[in-house]
């Protein structure tokens, strides 16, 4: 039996009288690449933000290695290898490439201010380790020669790479990545949508993808949930999820089934 | 479209015009002829009226003033002499109706000190040019011709010529460095910046000695400032938090030297240097003790709780209830002076003191800065939530940046309190947390230059120039809008410093490696 890295049991979450996220389980395998969509405000980032510790679900348990960690401090389970990037990219912008990757790598370091004061044996080989790693995860993201960019000068695809970045150096073992492509063009898009290929293979990361952009889900996905209204509709792979009514009509309202059914023969006939 | 021209270049002569009368309304321009007099060698008492001319130079400067900025840059000669002596025109008949209200109420001896507390008889005598009458039209002239004076001379030097002559200065400069630093062997421009360090060294070690006592006290003070803004800006800048209330932390650090120090009111003599290490660590509990509380603030928030503390610590200072422990509103005299291997401390001691103290202060915060720490709080500053989440724990760093910034005003209270052998409530007030916060927000945030840079301009200058006190305040607003209006960043705002290559440096050699073995392969 695989592995599961994170559990949601029975998770909810409400703001006032808005159920946002609505009794969801949720299993997922280690090293897998697990999708989460939705139409909008179906409650996907609010599930990442309990995950992540931003927010504490009302009910619910989130097991991460079979140990429940909700409620628990954002600085907290960022340092057990839980990473996250955001929907619109929140970088430290008046701070440069070099430096954002450098506080992402803050929970890898142990010197404090102390050493920093007198620059003790231990504050000089991290400087230089935590140095090296910043450089090689900016050349992983391909960002080399960048660095030393302000944040907020870099162009937008950079700026979605460098967050990655950040959030890669925390060397985690979950990476829960919020709409990674959006505002990409179609290159951009490919280009990430490999990128996030190789982070599996080559980092063994466990990910999970809020996406919006339906080719690059089915293209990467092992497994997907669908989400609407707070409330967990389907769950399989991309095949079955494409076959699924209940998604199907989730996105294009009552009936969108039988439509869909009805252009996806047509289109079938025209090309036989 | 001469319309329009005259239209936006008498609105500026307006303008100008409406200034110039709420200058003379807060006696202003006595102030600054007083100041020309000065600059021209020839002293003017306290609270003596200077020269008529140096009143006319005054007029003059603001004329050309007028004149110069109400030239547009693009446009005909002949237009921009217009617009010119349209702005100076307008500027003298509003000045000249206001000269002439000044001369009713100078003929009918109307005295109006009761509401405008600055507009005396020779003050008003001094504005027409001690002319009386006459003075009305010789002002209105006056400004006409400077007026078009200034715009000439702002045609003259942007012209084409000037423009190319400046560019060309610029270019043989830049090849000229470029040319030695090309000529110098490696070595010397690799070191070459510690060159100017030496040389700023050793000026410091010599002026104190050399300038008297009078220059130590006031550039002691700008050292001061030094240390309570890099104080500051571990908790505003590097942090993010809002603090207003550093003066108490100022005040810790001073009581601790002073009451230690003192005959009255405990009689305890325990010598400055342990007192000035009590006066830290002191500072240090104080911040933490207000840290506790207020870690859940952001923002004007924080401003206001802290600014809160500042006055709550002066006000016990101040208080009867305290007066037996600290000594009350009178504050502490006769502060026991600290000496240094055997030898009693002089102003010219102190001075190395705070120059010591000062770049220590620099030392630590630039090895503060750039560290983990420093870029944990560079972090909450920028995004509190982000940093949380990359694995930050917010509030510890939070207080520390308290704590540590608290110990820098601390030592500069400690070392205060001794220098003036006297402190009390009144050293402590408001006022020293808004200075610190204007010091560093003029300077330029987590800038060391951009601080020394602020000090000089905020607490150098108005000492130096005297007469300034009294407007000290409206310098200071002027000075604030004005720097938000043209360099919102900070007199010399801070730049990132270049990492990449730093972490490049060890990795070439694998890199090199690898590409040989593939090569090999």
């Amino acid at each position: 039996m695989p592995e599961i890295i994170i559990e949601a049991v029975k998770v909810s979450k409400n703001f006032g009288g808005l159920i946002a996220v609505n009794e969801v389980d949720l299993q997922i395998v280690k090293g897998s690449i697990y999708s989460i969509i939705g139409p909008n405000g179906a409650g996907k980032t609010t599930l990442f933000n309990c995950i992540s510790g931003f927010y504490t679900p009302e009910s619910g348990d989130i097991l991460y290695y079979g140990t429940p960690i909700q409620g628990m401090p954002t600085d907290f389970i960022a340092s057990i290898g839980i990473s996250r990037t955001y929907q619109n990219v929140r970088l430290f912008g008046n701070l440069t490439a070099m430096e954002n990757i450098l506080i992402g790598l803050h929970t890898k370091l142990k010197s404090n201010w102390m050493d920093a004061l007198i620059h003790t044996p231990r504050f000089v080989r991290e400087d230089k380790w935590s140095m090296e790693e910043a450089v090689r995860l900016l050349d992983f993201v391909g960002l080399k020669g960048y660095g030393d960019f302000l944040a907020s000068n870099l162009p937008y695809g950079m700026q979605r790479r460098l967050e990655i970045a950040r959030a890669l150096a925390n060397n985690p073992r979950l990476l829960l990545l919020d709409e990674p492509t959006a505002g990409m063009n179609i290159q951009e898009t490919t280009d990430l949508t490999q990128f996030i290929n190789r982070l599996r293979e080559q980092l063994d990361i466990t990910i999970i993808l809020i996406e919006h952009d339906m080719k690059v889900v089915m293209g990467i996905s092992d497994r997907i949930s669908v989400l609407d209204y707070g409330i967990k509709i389907a769950e399989g792979t991309p095949k079955e999820i494409q076959a699924n009514t209940r998604v199907i009509e989730a996105y294009l309202g009552p009936g969108g089934a039988a439509l869909a059914e009805k252009y996806r023969n047509q289109r079938q006939k025209s090309h036989a | 479209m001469n319309k329009e021209i005259i239209r936006s270049s008498s609105r500026k002569g307006l303008l100008f015009g409406i200034v110039m009368i709420f200058l003379v309304l807060i006696n202003f321009h006595i102030m600054a002829a007083t100041m020309i007099s000065k600059l021209l060698g020839t002293n003017v008492l306290r609270g003596a009226f200077p020269e008529v001319r140096y009143m006319i130079i005054f007029l003059v400067i603001y004329g050309l003033w007028v004149g110069w900025s109400a030239v547009s840059r693009e446009g005909k000669t002949i237009t921009k002499l217009l617009e010119g002596l349209t702005a100076g025109i307008t500027t003298g008949i509003v000045v000249g109706l206001f000269g002439l209200i000044l001369f009713f109420l100078l003929e009918t001896q109307t005295d109006v000190r009761r509401y405008l507390t600055a507009l005396s008889f020779p003050s008003i005598n001094i504005f027409l040019l001690g002319l009386r009458g006459i003075g009305v039209p010789v002002l209105f002239g006056l400004f006409t011709l400077t007026g078009v004076a200034g715009g000439m001379l702002a045609v003259g030097l942007r012209s084409k010529f000037i423009t190319e002559l400046k560019q060309s200065v610029r270019t043989t400069v830049i090849n000229l460095r470029q040319r030695i630093t090309n000529s110098l062997p490696d070595k010397v421009n690799q070191y070459g910046k510690y060159g100017i360090y030496l040389i700023l060294l050793i000026v410091l070690l010599l002026l104190p000695s050399r300038w008297g006592s009078y220059n130590n006290f006031v550039f002691g003070m700008v050292g001061l400032y030094v240390i309570l803004g890099i104080g500051l800006n571990i908790m505003l800048g590097l942090s993010g938090q809002f603090m207003i209330g550093i003066a108490a932390l100022f005040a810790m650090g001073a009581y601790s030297v002073a009451l230690l120090n003192s005959p009255f009111p405990h009689g305890l003599m325990w010598g400055f240097w342990p007192s000035l290490a009590i006066g830290v660590v002191m500072a240090v509990i104080g911040g933490l003790l207000l840290g506790l509380p207020i870690m859940r603030l952001r923002g004007d928030y924080l401003g206001i709780v802290t600014l809160g503390f500042g006055e709550i610590i002066r006000i016990l200072l101040n208080s009867d209830l305290l007066t037996d422990l600290t000594g009350g509103p009178r504050g502490i005299q006769n502060i026991q002076q600290p000496t240094f291997l055997g030898q009693p401390f002089t102003d010219v001691s102190y001075a190395y003191l705070i120059i010591v103290a000062m770049a220590v202060s620099i030392f630590l915060y630039y090895r503060l800065e750039n560290s983990r720490t420093g870029r944990a709080w560079l972090s909450i500053k920028e995004d509190t939530l982000v940093a949380r989440a990359t694995g930050v724990d917010v509030q510890k760093y939070k207080l520390l940046a308290l704590c540590v910034g608290a110990a820098f005003a601390g030592l500069a209270g400690g070392i205060f309190a001794a220098r003036n052998q006297f402190t009390g409530p009144n050293d402590h007030t408001l006022m020293v947390s808004i200075n610190v916060l204007s010091v560093v927000i003029v300077g330029g945030l987590n800038s060391i230059p951009g601080i020394i840079l602020g000090s000089f301009a905020l607490r150098g200058l108005p000492e130096l120039l005297r007469e300034l006190e009294t407007y000290r305040l409206l310098v200071f607003g002027a000075l604030l809008v004005f720097m938000m209006l043209v360099r919102p960043e900070g007199l010399w705002p801070s730049t990132r410093p270049d990492l990449e290559e730093k972490g490049s440096s060890g990795l070439k050699e694998d890199i090199d490696a690898h590409e040989e073995g593939r090569g090999n392969a």
